[in-house]
């Protein structure tokens, strides 16, 4: 009973100090998801609540989150890492706080019928290449390998030319495109960029630098949280997954499930806490992206992220 | 440069300027962030030094354009024509000519992907689709507001169906199919650039690369590039239109 009372007690006064902050909005940049499964469990289990943090999720497919964040109408996004630094180049004081995917999810798919063995065999083999516009990791595979056998055309966040086009090759999240191709009846063959040396923190949870500076004690909370939230759902993702599904009726249970287990080696930090960044991870891709003509001045990499170990 | 045509290019020339120093001016007060809204000044120089990649796509665009506007045409006024034959086939066939106004184009065009594949060829399926509708209905409206006395002249003298097609109906009209193609203009760039966007090439893509690398100047001058073609479109149609109807009908005498 009286332990009740100090809960009580606690949470109003943690809300107290949060003042306007109680309330806060995060944007995400797709569908519900298990990309957001940490969020998603931290706002059922309670983790957000014992921390006096309650947030209204906003944003979706297409959602402009980094300038949603730059323009703090929302006090929080995900982006990825590339997306930082791009923006943070334009001028913008985006910081990422936490990073859900160590190893970016961002890969290609073709059919595995063509044999081909490597990234580099994929993309010197006459095709089509499907993939959205101005994707810096495209502009990266080009200038590593070249794109000169394949025509390359955007991607409409369809699969179905895939499962048309033998000869096809397309974008993909691993935890996505390929799960639903194979239940539709292809056998693709998935390569990550990652492995090409071009690896961005993905499913990046980022605030404005405003923010870290006034009220660093709810960021600090926040990720703490969401640290509470994914080792949660990696344990267990049912119950999220359950939380998630009629908010995308997209994906079905099983595909929940599938991408649940599919995204698990790329979210586990080898040494540090879940969601931990690096220094050195950040000034190499503001290398890379300088090297591609996209960043014109890399900052030090202190800036584009904050640390709460 | 005479007065006349001075005081013809002056107001829209002067209404740019202002316009664009205003926006530079409160876009610099207000400190408002280059990812949210660039300064003009700084889409004008994007417009210029990424020119060797934007205008190529311009071609590629225009070309598709064309190609759609030139399919609006003939199968518009080829469609106008066969309804305006009875009210029993208008009746019948014009209720589905009004879907190509009011399909959202941003939902089909990936069909028109897996239908024409990628390339020019969806492109100009878009440009079509959106274009076609105001040449069928400005044509048809034209062709049924043939003077009564005009057409009983006809009757009386023995004119052949066809010749009262092509001798009254079709140049009585023709005001008309002018208008709609002033309209079907603006939108075929419009219908390219969506199409473009799944179909690949030209400024649809250059607009989409722009907004993923967070290039918002970029986006803004191809924006403005595309414009520029609508306009010039237009100018070309309003030209057309002068030459053709100068010497016979009131909208184009000397004012």
């Amino acid at each position: 009973m009286r332990a009740r009372l100090l809960l009580a007690l606690t949470a109003l006064a943690l809300a107290a100090c949060g003042g306007d902050d109680a309330n806060l909005t995060l944007a995400l940049n797709w569908k519900p998801e298990p990309e957001f499964g940490g969020i998603f469990e931290a706002e059922r289990s309670g983790a957000f609540a014992r921390r006096g943090l309650a947030f209204e999720r906003t944003g979706g497919p297409g959602a402009p989150v980094v300038q949603m964040v730059t323009a703090r109408q929302v006090a929080f996004g995900i982006a990825s890492a590339d997306e930082v630094v791009l923006a943070r180049d334009r001028g913008s004081d985006v910081v990422a706080v936490f990073a859900t995917y160590q190893t970016s999810p961002q890969g290609l798919m073709t059919h595995a019928a063509r044999g081909l063995d490597t990234l580099e065999a994929v993309l010197r083999s006459p095709g089509t290449l499907a993939v959205e516009p101005g994707l810096p990791y495209v502009k990266w595979l080009e200038r590593r390998y070249g794109l000169g056998a394949l025509r390359v055309v955007p991607y409409t966040y369809s699969i179905a030319p895939f499962l048309t086009d033998p000869t096809l090759t397309q974008q993909v999240f691993v935890t996505a495109e390929p799960i639903a191709a194979r239940r539709a009846g292809a056998d693709p063959r998935v390569f990550l960029v990652a492995d090409s040396g071009f690896d961005p923190y993905t499913a990046v949870v980022i605030t404005h630098g405003e923010r870290l500076r006034r009220d660093a004690a709810t960021v600090a909370a926040l990720v703490a949280a969401l640290r509470e939230g994914w080792r949660g759902y990696l344990d267990d993702p049912g119950p999220a997954n359950a939380l998630m599904g009629p908010l995308n009726p997209e994906m079905d249970a099983e595909a929940m499930r599938l991408a649940a287990e599919a995204q698990e080696p790329l979210i586990g930090v080898k040494d540090g806490a879940l969601g931990s960044m690096r220094a050195e991870r950040w000034a190499k891709l503001a290398g890379q992206l300088q090297e591609l003509g996209l960043v014109k001045e890399p900052q030090p990499a202190d800036r584009y992220f904050a640390s709460f170990e | 440069m005479t007065s006349t045509r001075l005081a013809r290019v002056a107001p829209p020339v002067a209404t740019f300027v202002v316009g664009v120093a205003l926006a530079e001016l409160v876009i610099r007060a207000l400190d408002v962030s280059p990812l949210i809204l660039p300064r003009p000044s700084a889409v004008l120089a994007a417009a210029v030094a990424e020119s060797s990649a934007l205008l190529p796509a311009l071609g590629a665009t225009a070309r598709a354009v064309l190609g759609g506007l030139a399919l609006a045409s003939t199968l518009g006024i080829a469609a106008a024509v066969a309804l305006a034959a009875s009210p029993w086939i208008q009746r019948a066939f014009y209720p589905y000519a009004i879907f190509f106004q009011i399909v959202p184009i941003v939902a089909i065009a990936p069909l028109l992907v897996i239908w024409f594949g990628y390339g020019p060829r969806a492109v100009v399926a878009a440009a079509f689709v959106v274009s076609v509708f105001p040449v069928i209905a400005n044509t048809l409206a034209g062709l049924l507001s043939v003077d009564p006395a005009l057409r009983d002249l006809f009757r009386l003298h023995g004119a052949s169906a066809p010749a009262t097609l092509w001798k009254l109906r079709l140049p009585w009209a023709l005001p008309y199919l002018l208008t709609g193609l002033r309209i079907a203009a603006g939108l075929a760039v419009i219908g390219a650039i969506v199409g473009e966007f799944v179909g690949g090439g030209g400024l649809g893509v250059i607009v989409l690369g722009a907004m993923r690398q967070q290039r918002t100047d970029l986006v803004f001058a191809a924006v403005g590039y595309a414009s520029g073609l609508g306009l010039a479109l237009f100018a070309a149609v309003g030209l057309a239109s002068r030459l053709a109807l100068r010497h016979w009908h009131v909208s184009e005498r000397e004012r």
